[in-house]
C-alpha cells in the first residue's frame, strides 16, 4: 500500500491581524443563535449543517462551482485521453484513471503524474525530477545534467505489491502493471 | 434665470445630448431628473437592459420605451449554472418575443442570458423582425438546430450569431446551409457549444468565404484540425478565432499548412477552443502569439511545460483562461511575461478528486498578483490558502474589481495557522476599494461578514458558500453593503432574523438567493405579505411547504424585486408568497 502523510502538518504560524477591526454593539443587541464554532474543528455538527451535508458522501450538488457545460466538455476530453492511452501510446492501464502517485525519497508530500502523456522512461523520469525540483534543489556535484539524472533511480510498485526498478522492464509492461512510483537515490 | 434657460431648450437638443449617453445607469439617472427629461429620454432610448426578466413585464417595457432597437434580458439566477435551479423553473423568452413581434417590427438586437429559448421563439424572431442583426444567446437552452435554420434562412441582415455555452438539441448540422448563397453580412459567428458528430464543412467553408466582413469565428469540436487551415485561408481578416478539436496524427504537411495559415492572420487578437490538444501542434500558433490579447485554454488538457512555452510567447496578453495544469511554476512565468494581464481564470482539471493532482496552490495567485500591475479580475480554483497569502495579494493588488476564489474543499482553514480565512478576505475588501464582485470560500466565521459590511462599499455581487456562524453574518452584509445588487448564498446557517430585520434592503437589490440555509417557511410568508414589491419564491422539490411545520427551513429561496407582481409560469415545485393568501400554487 502506498502511504502518504496528510497535508495538514501546520508550521508554527504568526498571529497576523487577530485584532477585530470593528467592535459592533450589535453582538449584544441581536439575540441570535450564536453557537461558538470551535476553530480546531474543520466541520461542525449543527442540525441544519448535518442536513445540508447529507449529500456529502454522494458529492455535493453544484460544488465545486464549475459550470455544468464546462464539466461536460472537460469530462469528454479526459475520457479521450484514456482512449488514447488504451489504444496505443501507453499500452493500457489497470484502473480508470491515468494518474499515478509519485513519491520521492525524503520528501513528505506525494505528487501525481499523468502517465498517459509519456512514452518513455526518460521523459517520465525527467518530468518527475522537474516536479520535485531536483535540478534546483540538488546542486550538480558531478557536472552534467545527464550524470545527475543517473544518480536517481525510478522505482515502481506493481499490482502484486512488489517494488521493482522501472527500467528493468519494457515500457508497456511497466505501464500496465504500474500502481505507484517512487524516485530514489542510486546507491553505487 | 438658469431655470428659464433649461425649459427653453427644445426637445431635439436634449435628445441629441442624450444620444451620447449609452450606459443604462446613466440613462436611468437622466430619466429621474424631472418629468420632461423622463419623457424625452424614454422616447430616445435605443438599448434596453432588463437584469431580471420577471422584474417587469414585456408590456411595461414596450409602454415606456416605444422606440428601442436592442434588448438584453436575463432569466435564471446565477446558481443555475451549477445545477442548483431545477429544470422547468422558468425564464421563458417566448412571451417577450410575442409582445415585441407586434410592437417592434424594427427590432435589431436580442441578447439573452440563462433563458429558455424554443424553436418557436427563434422562428418568430426570424419572421417578425425584418432588419434583425444580432442574436446573442448566453447559457440558454430549449432550442434545436431547426430554430437556427429559421434564423439563417430569413435574417438577411444578420451580423452576429453568438451561441455561447448553450444547450442545443443538435438535430442536424445542415442548418448552416440555410444561409442563402446571397447572404454575406456575417461579422460574428460562435457555434462552439454545438455538438454534432458530423459538421457541414463545405457549407461552413462557403459561408466563411463569402462573408468577407467576418471578424469573429468560434468553431465547435466537430471541426477537425486539418479543416481549420482551409477555413482560415479564406478569413485572414479574423480578429477572434476559436479552433475545433486540436488533435490529429502528427504529420508535417498538416503542421506546415496550419502554421502557414496562422501566419497570414495578421489581425488575430483572441484565440480559444483547443479541445483535445496535442502539444506537437501548438507551435503552429506561435506566429500570432505576440499580438494576442485574449487566450482561452480552459479546455486544453496540456501540461505545465507546454503551457509555459505558449504563455512566454504572448507578452501582450490581457486575458487568460487556463486549467490548473499551468501550476504555480507556470503562473510565475505568466507573472514575469505578461505585464498587461487584466483578467485571469484558473479552472480545476480534477474538481472532484480528493487529493491535488497538480502543483497549483495559493503561491501561483500570489505570484500573479505581485507581478501583474493591471490585474483586476480573478477566478481561481485551488486546494489551499492562507491569510498571509490573501493579505499579500490584497496589499499588492488594490485595483481588483472582481475577486472570486474557490477553495475546493468546503470549510478549508488557513493551511499554515489552521485559523479561519476571515482576516485574509477582510484584507481583500479593505484594500480593494473598487471591488464590485466577490466570491468567498474556505473556513469563514461571522467576522468575515463584519469586514465585508464595513469595507465593501462598492460591492455589487457577493457569493457565499459554507460560511458564517449565525444570522449576524447575513445582517452585516445586508446592513453594510450599500451597493449590493445580487447576493447568493448556499449552505450557510443564516435564518429568519437577519432577513426580516433587513427586509427593506431587499427592495434595493436585484435578487437574493438562499439554498440549504435556515430560513423558515413562516418567515417567507411574512416577507411575502409585508413586501408587496418583492416576489418571494420558495423552491422545494420535497412537496408543498405547508405540508411541513411552519418553522421548518425551506430548501431554496429566491427573492427579487418586481413591479410586475408574482409570475404565473411557475412549475409545481415553486411557490410564491404574496400578500393575499400567503400561499399560492401555480
Amino acid at each position: 500500500m502506498c502511504m502518504e502523510l496528510q497535508l495538514g502538518l501546520a508550521l508554527p504560524g504568526s498571529d497576523t491581524w487577530s485584532r477585530p477591526l470593528l467592535k459592533l454593539g450589535l453582538y449584544e443587541d441581536i439575540n441570535v443563535n450564536r453557537k461558538k464554532r470551535g476553530f480546531d474543528h474543520g466541520y461542525l455538527e449543527d442540525e441544519f449543517s448535518a442536513a445540508s451535508f447529507k449529500n456529502y458522501e454522494k458529492g455535493l450538488v453544484g460544488w465545486p462551482p464549475v459550470e455544468t457545460w464546462r464539466r461536460k466538455k472537460l469530462r469528454c476530453q479526459v475520457h479521450n485521453h484514456m482512449t488514447a492511452a488504451e489504444n496505443g501510446y501507453c499500452g493500457g492501464r489497470a484502473s480508470n484513471s491515468s494518474y499515478v502517485k509519485v513519491k520521492m525519497e525524503g520528501v513528505v508530500i506525494a505528487r501525481k503524474i499523468d502517465i498517459s502523456i509519456h512514452q518513455s522512461f526518460e521523459t517520465l523520469t525527467t518530468t518527475i525530477m522537474t516536479m520535485f525540483d531536483i535540478f534546483s534543489h540538488f546542486p550538480f556535484i558531478f557536472g552534467s545534467v545527464e550524470e545527475n539524472r543517473r544518480s536517481f533511480k525510478l522505482t515502481y510498485q506493481d499490482k502484486e505489491g512488489d517494488w521493482l526498478i522501472a527500467e528493468d522492464v519494457p515500457w508497456r509492461t511497466f505501464v500496465r502493471s504500474l500502481k505507484c512510483l517512487k524516485l530514489i537515490r542510486s546507491r553505487g | 434665470m438658469l431655470k428659464k434657460m433649461a425649459f427653453s431648450f427644445p426637445d431635439e437638443v436634449l435628445e441629441h445630448v442624450f444620444s451620447f449617453i449609452q450606459s443604462d445607469k446613466d440613462r436611468n439617472a437622466v430619466s429621474m431628473v424631472c418629468k420632461s427629461w423622463y419623457e424625452i429620454e424614454r422616447w430616445c432610448r435605443r438599448k434596453v437592459f432588463v437584469g431580471n426578466c420577471y422584474a417587469v413585464s414585456p408590456r411595461m417595457v414596450i409602454r415606456r420605451f416605444p422606440e428601442f432597437r436592442s434588448i438584453e434580458l436575463k432569466g435564471k439566477p446565477h446558481f443555475a449554472d451549477f445545477n442548483l435551479v431545477p429544470d422547468g423553473w422558468g425564464g421563458y423568452v417566448f412571451p417577450w418575443i410575442a409582445e415585441m413581434a407586434g410592437a417592434y417590427p424594427w427590432l435589431e438586437e436580442i441578447r439573452l442570458k440563462r433563458m429558455v429559448v424554443t424553436d418557436e421563439s427563434l422562428e418568430l424572431i426570424a419572421k417578425s423582425f425584418k432588419n434583425f442583426k444580432v442574436l446573442v444567446l448566453s447559457s440558454c437552452e430549449g432550442f434545436s438546430t431547426d430554430g437556427l435554420a429559421a434564423i439563417a434562412a430569413s435574417c438577411k441582415n444578420l451580423k452576429e450569431l453568438d451561441l455561447r455555452d448553450c444547450e442545443v438539441d443538435d438535430l442536424s448540422a445542415h442548418w448552416l446551409s440555410h444561409f442563402p448563397e446571397t447572404y454575406t453580412s456575417l461579422v460574428s459567428l460562435n457555434i462552439s457549444c454545438l455538438g454534432s458528430d458530423e459538421a457541414s464543412f463545405s457549407a461552413l467553408e462557403r459561408l466563411v468565404r463569402r462573408c468577407t466582413n467576418l471578424k469573429t469565428l468560434r468553431l465547435n469540436r466537430a471541426v477537425p484540425l486539418d479543416k481549420i487551415a482551409n477555413i482560415l485561408r479564406h478569413a485572414p481578416q479574423l480578429v477572434e478565432f476559436g479552433t475545433g478539436t486540436y488533435t490529429a496524427d502528427v504529420r508535417p504537411d498538416v503542421y506546415s499548412d496550419l502554421a502557414g495559415v496562422f501566419s497570414s492572420c495578421k489581425e488575430l487578437k483572441s484565440l480559444s477552443g483547443f479541445w483535445d490538444v496535442i502539444p506537437d501542434y501548438l507551435p503552429a500558433i506561435y506566429p500570432v502569439c505576440s499580438k494576442l490579447t485574449s487566450l482561452n485554454l480552459s479546455y486544453a488538457t496540456i501540461q505545465s511545460p507546454d503551457l509555459i512555452k505558449l504563455v512566454s510567447h504572448c507578452p501582450n496578453l490581457q486575458r487568460l483562461l487556463v486549467l490548473d495544469y499551468i501550476e504555480d511554476s507556470g503562473l510565475e512565468v505568466l507573472a514575469s511575461s505578461c505585464k498587461d494581464l487584466q483578467e485571469l481564470r484558473v479552472f480545476p482539471s480534477d474538481p472532484f478528486g480528493a487529493e491535488p493532482n497538480v502543483s497549483l496552490t495559493e503561491q501561483g495567485l500570489v505570484a500573479v498578483s505581485l507581478g501583474c500591475p493591471k490585474l483586476q479580475s480573478v477566478l481561481y480554483f485551488c486546494r489551499r490558502m492562507s491569510n498571509e497569502a490573501l493579505v499579500t495579494i490584497a496589499r499588492s493588488r488594490p485595483n481588483f474589481t472582481r475577486f472570486r476564489l474557490c477553495i475546493i474543499e468546503p470549510k478549508t482553514a488557513d493551511y499554515l495557522t489552521l485559523e479561519p480565512l476571515d482576516v485574509g478576505f477582510g484584507a481583500i475588501v479593505q484594500y480593494c476599494k473598487d471591488l464590485r464582485r466577490l466570491s468567498l470560500s474556505g473556513l469563514l466565521t461571522d467576522r468575515v461578514f463584519e469586514y465585508i459590511g464595513t469595507y465593501a462599499k462598492k460591492l455589487e455581487m457577493l457569493s457565499v458558500a459554507f460560511a458564517g456562524d449565525s444570522d449576524l453574518g447575513l445582517h452585516h452584509v445586508l446592513s453594510g453593503c450599500e451597493s449590493l445588487r445580487k447576493l447568493e448564498i448556499r449552505d450557510c446557517p443564516f435564518g429568519d432574523k437577519a432577513l426580516l430585520a433587513n427586509a427593506a434592503k431587499l427592495e434595493t437589490m436585484r435578487s437574493l438567493w438562499m439554498s440549504s440555509c435556515a430560513v423558515s417557511f413562516a418567515a417567507c410568508k411574512l416577507l411575502g405579505q409585508k413586501m408587496p414589491r418583492l416576489n418571494v419564491e420558495v423552491i422545494d422539490e420535497r412537496g408543498p411547504p405547508d405540508s411541513r411545520p411552519e418553522n421548518c427551513p425551506v430548501d431554496k429561496l429566491y427573492i427579487y424585486r418586481s413591479i410586475a407582481g408574482p409570475r404565473f409560469d411557475m412549475p409545481p415545485f415553486v411557490w410564491t408568497m404574496d400578500e393575499d393568501s400567503g400561499l399560492r400554487l401555480s
